[in-house]
């Protein structure tokens, strides 16, 4: 049961967007588009359940000293693995995310579980704790880069499959936008209400 | 002293297991992304040569225009270049592959490497954007700042200032190449 908790505790009670309010940078940046946002999403799944494994395995290894340089070379290591493995596999994502797949490794979210969680639990409970984590971040940017294109851009952007361009385009909004929302003062403006939202949900003016 | 040399060691493996796992995904994904570089050039080439037989490439300028490649029509005559060319836009260098006319009009232009915003500056990889500026070169001017489009173009571009300009500028200076070419590499 207690491993359950830590697979779910990502997703609501402790979502790291929008309840821990880590990895601000690339849920502004990157949510602009639904597909970026789910790009952005699966690797960051990816390497929060491989480094947090990692370093749960070598937590008792590690010396106290040369912890943090010791997690940053790990969660290094497996952003360069997902970003050769999408620069190869799933180039118009890997180009569509830029710098931000690089910059992964300095995401509060990694480094934060890493020296929050996985330094100090077992195998079994950090990896899915990174896994719960990754999903929730990757909910919660889906669901800002969906209220942003959508408002902003008039489309929702997914990814094509045989016949189907990967473009969803909604009549009327797609010909006259709020394109602030796709701009940064929108992400903000957004990010604002929602938090707003969620810490309203969270308190017991939501309860009531 | 045991304790140092305990820790520069154990942060030696570390880093050594890191870098061979690197290497080992390094060694599968480095001919995909070769082969996957080289299809999207010759892609771009193709879209950009609006029918015309493509020739070798030459050296460029040296500064904004990387290469230059003849376009030739079916009696061999030039009938306009390809040009590689490198903007500056917000997110660092940008290439572009743009094919020109002899008299230095833009026949078709690709943004290719970039690292512009996604949603905001990548917007130039669309084709109706880099369509804006389909004939010109010549006899009219290409634009230097988003003010000197028509607003609902204006419009499109909006919040990305930079990648314009950047795009403009490189489209300029080969322009100003191809006029200076005469007509041969």
């Amino acid at each position: 049961m207690s491993h359950m908790k830590e697979l779910t505790k990502g997703l609501f009670k402790e979502n790291p967007t929008f309840i821990i309010m880590l990895g601000m940078c690339p849920t502004l940046s990157v949510s602009t588009q639904v597909s970026n946002a789910l790009g952005m999403g699966v690797a960051v799944i990816f390497v929060l359940t491989c480094s947090n494994i990692f370093i749960s395995m070598l937590r008792k290894v590690i010396p106290d000293s040369i912890r943090i340089p010791s997690y940053i070379v790990i969660i290094a290591s497996f952003v360069t693995v997902v970003e050769m493995v999408m620069h190869a596999y799933v180039p118009a994502i890997y180009e569509a995310l830029g710098v931000y797949l690089p910059l992964i490794v300095v995401n509060c979210i990694i480094l934060g579980r890493a020296e929050a969680f996985a330094g100090k639990n077992g195998v079994i409970d950090s990896a899915l704790d990174g896994i719960g984590m990754g999903i929730g971040f990757t909910m919660s940017l889906s669901f800002i880069a969906l209220i942003r294109e959508v408002i902003g851009a008039g489309t929702i952007t997914l990814f094509p499959i045989g016949s189907f361009s990967g473009t969803i385009t909604l009549p009327g909004l797609s010909a006259s936008p709020v394109r602030v929302m796709t701009l940064a003062a929108g992400a903000l403006l957004l990010m604002g209400y929602l938090k707003a939202f969620f810490t309203w949900k969270s308190s017991k003016g939501g309860k009531a | 002293m045991t304790k140092y040399i305990k820790t520069a060691v154990t942060l030696f493996l570390i880093s050594a297991v890191c870098t061979l796992l690197c290497a080992l995904v390094n060694s599968a994904t480095a001919p995909v992304i070769a082969a996957n570089n080289e299809n999207d050039r010759i892609a771009a080439l193709d879209a950009v040569a609006a029918g015309f037989a493509i020739g070798e490439q030459q050296e460029g300028d040296g500064e904004s225009v990387n290469y230059a490649i003849a376009l030739t029509d079916d009696t061999g005559a030039i009938a306009g270049y390809i040009l590689g060319l490198t903007g500056k836009g917000y997110g660092g260098a940008m290439d572009i592959i743009a094919s020109y006319s002899l008299d230095g009009s833009i026949m078709a232009a690709k943004l290719t490497t970039n690292s512009e915003s996604p949603g905001i500056g990548k917007k130039a990889e669309n084709d109706w954007y880099m369509d804006m500026f389909k004939g010109l070169g010549a006899d009219n001017p290409i634009p230097v700042s988003k003010n000197d489009l028509p607003s609902e173009q204006s419009s499109l571009i909006s919040g990305a200032s930079i990648t314009f300009s950047g795009i403009t500028a490189a489209l300029r200076s080969g322009s100003e190449f191809v006029k200076g070419l005469g007509g041969a590499v």
